[in-house]
């Protein structure tokens, strides 16, 4: 087993750690440099982590469980006015980032308001690419309940937030309700409105799992941070892309920052050492994020094998 | 008439108790982002969110006067012409705009970051720098735009001396709705 974690230090030597995870056949997932820091989000094999935490503790970082490494999580507001905006939702997603995911922020084109808003084909169909979705409505118990047809048709679980307290019966749709965030003009920083952002984590944390225990039941050809270790490798010109995660993780396969049209063809013929290609085991199609590839890797039900 | 800052602040939102708590926090955060809070004395807030709309009435505590030249710097006579030099940079750019439109360009030396220096005659001390009545009336529509829901997109102002009135609605504002706003609000004041 992998267990997702994040290491934080000094950019001297930092090289050892990402040697030591190829060694152990871990995946580094994610590397970020700012300055004389870096931020290293990283898959390790379970049995090996001792190895990992005194190589840290000579280095003199920082090791910390992250659980949501490896997911991309959508965080949708009504619109990207200054009424939802920066606050709380940017405090929600910077949030979700510490804890490991890939965080996206989406502001809807018309999801304002509580008897015209609506929501498209493109961007439920843009939110479903997703492995979670978490929506920040307002303070309006009113509102909130009748909102609901904006992510009644999404595929992926829906973590609502708003302020005010709702029976779990009142939203059928949403996965979960986290209370007490709602609309705010203030940055979250009161013990409880932190409170209320950690409940939000493990709801996703919790809706995370209810897709990993569906995805179990007839699991993946391949994982996808196998997949994306073969993609870097005979795709050089992803490590040249300027995303800050040139290649992002999701349950379910990947999303590669690489324009459809030139790159398909080079991802599908992609080989693993087994002698099957990602195109056989793998739906390689565009993805509705700029012209990114959208990687969906197949269930053994449909290939009849694991790589 | 004579207010403290914000002596009344009150805000009804039938149906909504966490919404009115929240939103008291929200205007609270949003004056004072704007530095509005003193210059307002009361404040009421009605929304009804069956309808909906929400309406604000507001009183105005006194009337802003111009800012001068001379309040703006000290002001000294220099040779050739006046030396202003500014503590607070705040109103620095309306300041050189106000000495340029006056006395034009050629006019007017900026020696220092904080340092000007006209070449004029007579002093430029009663020269109207920012008009602070306009500024505040600007902001203070900026923030009730800000504060009221975002879907409601139908807005009604209505600006007097000393109080205002702001509606936003979601579907289109209707005399009645005007009226029955106004009526919450007169019943909160006299209450």
């Amino acid at each position: 087993m992998l267990d997702p974690v994040m290491f934080t230090g000094g950019v001297y030597k930092h090289d050892l750690v990402t040697e030591l995870i190829e060694d152990l056949g871990g995946y580094l997932l994610q590397k970020n440099v700012t300055q004389s820091e870096v931020i290293l989000l990283m898959l390790v094999p379970h049995e090996d982590m001792p190895a990992l935490e005194a190589m840290t503790k000579e280095l003199k970082g920082k090791l910390e469980r992250a659980p949501l490494a490896g997911t991309e999580i959508a965080v949708v507001t009504p619109t990207l006015a200054i009424h939802h905006l920066p606050h709380p939702a940017c405090d929600v997603a910077e949030y979700i980032r510490r804890h490991g995911a890939k965080s996206n922020m989406i502001g809807m084109g018309r999801g304002v308001a509580r008897e015209i808003s609506q929501m498209d084909e493109f961007e439920s169909a843009l939110i479903n690419e997703h492995d979670a979705v978490v929506f920040t409505f307002g303070n309006f118990a009113d509102c909130i309940l009748k909102k609901e047809h904006l992510y009644r048709t999404l595929t992926v679980p829906v973590i609502v937030t708003g302020g005010p307290e709702m029976k779990k019966e009142d939203r059928p749709y949403a996965f979960e309700y986290v209370p007490n965030v709602g609309r705010i003009a203030h940055r979250s920083r009161k013990a409880t409105e932190i409170g209320s952002l950690d409940n939000i984590i493990a709801a996703v944390g919790r809706a995370l799992d209810s897709v990993r225990a569906s995805i179990s039941k007839d699991p993946l050809t391949t994982t996808p941070p196998r997949a994306m270790e073969v993609v870097r490798e005979q795709v050089p010109d992803v490590t040249q892309s300027l995303s800050p995660l040139p290649i992002a993780l999701n349950l379910n396969g990947l999303r590669i920052k690489l324009p459809y049209d030139e790159y398909a063809e080079a991802v599908a013929g992609v080989e693993f050492d087994e002698g099957v290609t990602l195109g056989e085991i793998a739906k390689v199609m565009p993805s509705r994020m700029k012209n990114y590839i959208l990687v969906r890797i197949l269930p053994v039900s449909e290939t009849g094998f694991v790589v | 008439m004579e207010m403290d800052p914000l002596e009344v602040f009150e805000v009804e939102m039938p149906g909504e108790g966490y919404g009115a708590d929240k939103y008291r926090e929200i205007i609270m955060d949003i004056l004072q982002d704007l530095g509005l809070i003193r210059s307002i004395g009361r404040l009421y807030v009605y929304v009804n969110i069956e309808r909906p709309y929400f309406a604000v009435f507001g009183m105005i505590r006194g009337k802003l006067p111009p800012l001068k030249v001379e309040e703006v710097g000290d002001l000294v006579a220099a040779e050739g012409g006046y030396q202003i030099t500014v503590e607070d940079e705040e109103h620095m750019a309306g300041l050189i705009r106000a000495l340029w439109g006056a006395y034009g360009r050629e006019k007017v030396e900026q020696p220092d970051r904080n340092v000007l220096v006209v070449l004029s005659e007579e002093s430029p001390g009663g020269l109207v720098v920012a008009d602070l009545e306009t500024e505040f009336r600007r902001d203070l529509l900026d923030a009730l735009v800000r504060i009221a829901p975002e879907g409601f997109r139908n807005r009604r102002n209505e600006m007097a001396k000393d109080n205002f009135f702001f509606l936003a609605a979601e579907e289109t504002i209707t005399p009645e709705i005007i009226a029955e706003a106004k009526e919450r609000l007169g019943g909160m004041r006299d209450a």
